[in-house]
């Protein structure tokens, strides 16, 4: 097995002498030429985390590896790692020339060499008829190339980049992630960024690291994390709209039942008896895309429609059952009436439980069938 | 005058962040409060400077005296006060001289002083607002005090000789008053130290305002400390500097009383500003139209000064204006 | 910025720098306090043997004074300290009050034309002693000479673009609707200026009263020119006693010296937020 590009071992960030508690002991391996988003709200860490690879922070424990070699003792201009900021930050009276080879001008290099190393990376980039513009004169997406080819140019480890399409308008933004994506391939960079955006994290990582209060909650590849949320925080962030979440009880034989059921509030759900999730607090989730409507007759779960919001493509209806309301996504031609009394069915194998206490995901099957 | 066509430039940006209040103003609706408004200022210019102004033009081009009469009987002289003062006048043109060499020397000492004191405000030290306060002293107080301070501290007896003698030797008995190079430099210390302050103070600000973040990525880029001031901060600063430089440049040519209260102008005319040399001429020697034609050439002298200061950034510095 | 810690040597600069920038003021002040024999030792002495507040008296009483020379130098400072109130208050005030509504007028309304900011400009490189020479002509042939009305008329319009443009700075920094606002309730616009933006600004309009307060009471070069028997003003006090031949009158002009220079410092303190804006004619915010 290669060595993780970048590693974060028990990385940690305190502040007031441990009262705020930034980043809580985060483990992460990033290998060589992936790209990874650090996925979370305001205020969960990601940003402190990096600053702390940048070197803009000090942890206050743990380390941090590249290729390899712990980096935290190293001030930041030597650590070869590339930041590009949020704001992009380029150099507004120099030229994009002059913004691209600052990273080599003040390491003393070779006028030839930087001469040429600036050209190639303005190639690359799309901004070689620009470079005698003054950094100030330049559009938004342009200057995030000259921010990006800035750190390009002094070849770093890793590439990390702070929202880096939250200042973008939607068309810049489609256009950016082809660009990043083609960078990935074209010189295998690792790319490592921060954003609280999940379309932004879905749509450029090949995995994703959901955080929140300053612990990585869970590492899952792009493709799998929505449909296998490991941590019920997990499941209520991904997904647009996220997986609808009922906190209750699972009980043996309830009321007149056959065997155990998950009762939330009002709402009630039976469970086969061969159900291994003993009694105790659970938390039911039902991902909307595998909610369907059918007639009331034939449905575990009735109720009305108060809310239908059409996206063009499909459409979200939100039912009101027995006062829980469940989000559906359904395409756009089915699309029922407001106030309608509908049934809503699901797939017993799609059901998803996560345990009360850990609100971890608990890996069992159980089949359902209502009462 | 004409109002102007509302364009669509002009349409304000209504989104709440932005303060716009100086902007496209709403011409059609307001006119004549605006008039209204500006108009006691607009009388008052007219009145106390504008006319007094315009005398002061017409004199210059006469050869009046307060003693031959009125004004308007003066003989018409045309340009001769000026061609005097220009070809001449060595006495006039040595003011100009020393003038220009004397701010050209404290806007340099300030600066440098101002610029070091700043990069030393930030960083973080204990009471730095008391300090802050501190430093800004000397430029609160009146020139004329200022002058009168210094003109003690420099006497033979006084306390700069004390500390010069204290580290020199006592053979350094330094008769301030009394050598011209050694007035001159009693001026400019007198300068450097009342005018300092504003430099201080400009150059922190725009220290303050330069944008984190630039700086931040040119240290990830490797950059040390000094090349990280110079390459990024230092031209982020440059409109402030000018701005601190034209500001301080227009009152440096007029000064006055600081010289007065030093040296009247003395040792003989070593000290002699521009100013001083105006005023022996208009008050001493009673030759006004002479001094007036004195004072417009300095004016068209700074003007041109001035302009030729500020052409490197006049689009910026219009936004900084602003 | 990096915010780091002081080194050991950038401490002692700032130790070195505070002590150069204090030195003076407090010579002035040891100065003020000295007792009539300390004033002509020989070397200086910095520290009073005693400490008195005699010169501080010695300055209102004519009497004393003329122990210590004839003409000016005898003079107490009564008349100047009564002349520099009088005239610095009147004309900040009118300078301010003239200035606010310029101000208004140019920010809200664009009375200004693109050249403003030059005429402004060229007018304050005009060296005051040539332009005190027509104010001594026109002000002799009304009568204004060796008066406070003329004084302060000169006052007023010396620091007019001061005010008006550093107040105009304030205005610009709020946003027009909310004038507007209030207008839609049907407010005529000189009373909503009133209401709703004059309050807005106070603190800029008590800094901008404070800077030009400032300049006024520093003003030497017209007050010199235009005061004879009637008129004086702190600054040309001062300047009087110092014909006072060198020495004899060290602590009484110090007193007078700390006097004027006691206000300006509180006020400057006051108003240190806003220093850089008046300095810069509003060019410049902290």
């Amino acid at each position: 097995m290669s060595i993780p590009k970048l590693e974060l071992v028990s990385l940690a960030k305190e502040y007031n002498d441990g009262a705020v508690v930034a980043v809580d002991g985060i483990d992460l391996s990033v290998a060589p030429g992936e790209t990874i988003a650090l996925l979370g709200p305001s205020g969960c860490g990601k940003s402190t985390t990096l600053n702390m690879v940048v070197g803009l922070e000090e942890p206050t424990s743990g380390d941090i590896h590249i290729d390899g070699l712990s980096i935290v003792n190293i001030p930041p201009g030597k650590r070869n790692v590339g930041l590009v900021f949020q704001d992009y930050a380029v150099f507004p009276s120099m030229t994009v020339r002059q913004n691209l080879a600052f990273g080599l001008v003040v390491r003393k290099a070779a006028k030839d060499d930087i001469d040429r190393a600036v050209d190639e990376v303005a190639e690359l980039l799309g901004m070689g008829g620009r470079l005698h513009v003054r950094a100030r004169d330049l559009g938004g997406s342009e200057m995030q190339r000259v921010a990006i080819g800035r750190t390009l140019v002094t070849k770093p480890a890793v590439l990390l980049l702070d929202e880096p399409l939250s200042n973008l308008e939607a068309a810049a933004r489609l256009t950016m992630r082809r660009e990043l994506r083609r960078l990935q391939s074209e010189i295998g960079l690792t790319i490592i960024y921060v954003t609280h955006d999940q379309i932004e994290a879905l749509s450029l990582a090949d995995r994703i690291a959901v955080m929140h209060a300053g612990k990585i909650l869970q590492v899952e590849k792009t493709s799998v994390i929505c449909e296998r949320p490991d941590h019920v925080y997990v499941a209520g962030f991904l997904g647009s709209p996220p997986m609808n979440l009922l906190a209750g009880e699972i009980a043996p034989g309830a009321s007149g039942a056959a065997g155990p059921a998950f009762t939330h509030g009002p709402l009630t759900l039976a469970l086969p008896a061969d159900c291994p999730l003993g009694k105790g607090s659970y938390t039911l989730g039902l991902r909307p895309e595998s909610l369907r409507l059918v007639p009331e007759s034939e449905a575990p779960l009735a109720g009305t429609v108060s809310l239908v919001e059409f996206r063009g493509g499909d459409v979200v209806v939100t039912v009101d059952v027995a006062s829980v309301k469940l989000d559906v996504i359904l395409p756009a031609t089915e699309r029922p009436a407001m106030g309608q009394s509908v049934g809503v069915d699901f797939d017993p194998d799609s059901l998803v439980f996560f345990g009360g206490d850990s609100s971890r995901r608990l890996d069992v099957r159980p089949m359902g069938r209502p009462l | 005058m004409n109002p102007p066509v509302a364009t669509s430039s002009d349409a304000p940006d209504l989104s709440p962040a932005a303060p716009h209040g100086g902007g496209k103003p709403a011409r059609a609706k307001g006119g004549n409060i605006g008039l209204a408004l500006t108009l006691p200022g607009q009388i008052v210019s007219v009145l106390v400077l504008v006319i007094p102004l315009l005398v002061a033009l017409y004199m210059s081009f006469t050869d009046w005296s307060p003693t031959r009469g009125s004004l308007f009987d003066a003989e018409f002289v045309g340009f001769e006060n000026y061609s005097e003062l220009l070809i001449w006048d060595t006495r006039f043109l040595y003011a100009v001289l020393r003038t220009l060499c004397i701010s050209a020397v404290c806007l340099a000492l300030e600066f440098t002083f101002g610029l070091s004191l700043a990069v030393l405000f930030m960083r973080s030290f204990r009471g730095k607002s008391l300090l802050f306060s501190a430093f800004l002293t000397p430029m609160m107080i009146l020139p004329v005090v200022v002058g009168y301070i210094f003109w003690m501290l420099f006497q033979s007896s006084g306390p700069v000789n004390q500390i010069l003698e204290f580290v020199l030797g006592p053979d350094v008995a330094l008769e301030w008053f009394r050598s011209a190079p050694l007035a001159v430099t009693a001026v400019i210390i007198t300068e450097v130290w009342h005018w300092t302050p504003l430099f201080f103070l400009i150059l922190l600000s725009g220290l303050n305002s330069v944008p984190e973040n630039p700086v931040r990525a040119a240290v990830i880029l490797g950059a040390n400390p000094r090349q990280v001031f110079w390459r990024v901060i230092m031209p982020t600063l440059k409109p402030v500097i000018i701005v601190a430089f034209v500001i301080r440049a227009m009152e440096i040519i007029k000064l006055f009383d600081e010289v007065f209260m030093l040296t009247r102008g003395g040792p003989g005319s070593a000290t002699e500003t521009i100013s001083l040399y105006i005023y022996k001429l208009a008050f001493n020697d009673f030759q006004l139209a002479y001094g007036a034609a004195a004072a417009f050439l300095v004016l068209l002298g700074a003007l041109g000064l001035i302009h030729l200061l500020l052409m490197p950034v006049r689009n910026q510095l219009l936004e900084v204006k602003r | 910025m990096l915010s780091k810690k002081l080194t050991l040597f950038q401490a002692a600069l700032l130790a070195a720098a505070l002590a150069v920038v204090l030195f003076p003021v407090f010579w002035i002040l040891m100065t003020a306090i000295k007792p009539p024999t300390d004033w002509n030792a020989s070397p200086a002495i910095w520290m009073p043997s005693q400490p008195t507040l005699v010169n501080f008296k010695t300055l209102f009483d004519p009497d004393a004074l003329k122990e210590y020379g004839v003409g000016g130098v005898s003079q107490s400072a009564t008349k100047a300290v009564f002349g520099s109130l009088l005239a610095s208050i009147t004309s900040t005030a009118l300078s301010v009050l003239i200035g606010l509504f310029a101000a208004i007028g140019i920010s809200r309304y664009g009375a200004e034309n693109k050249s403003t900011p030059l005429v402004i400009l060229s007018g304050r490189m005009f060296p005051p002693a040539a332009i005190a020479v027509p104010f001594v002509i026109i002000f002799s042939n009304i009568g204004l000479t060796d008066s406070y009305v003329g004084l302060i008329a000169i006052y007023v319009a010396a620091t007019l673009p001061f005010s008006t443009w550093m107040l105009k700075s304030f205005v610009d920094d709020l946003p027009r609707e909310i004038e507007e606002a209030a207008m839609i309730d049907g407010t005529s616009r000189m009373k909503a200026h009133l209401t709703v933006t004059i309050p807005l600004i106070r603190g800029g309009l008590f800094a901008t009263t404070m800077f030009i307060f400032i300049l006024n009471w520093s003003e030497f070069m017209f007050a010199l020119v235009l005061s004879y028997s009637n008129v004086s003003t702190i600054p040309v006090q001062l300047a009087k006693y110092v014909t006072a031949t060198a020495g004899t009158l060290y602590g009484v002009q110090a007193a007078l010296a700390v006097l004027a220079m006691v206000p300006l410092v509180i006020v400057g303190y006051l108003i240190q937020g806003h220093l850089a804006r008046g300095m810069t004619f509003g060019a410049i915010k902290q």
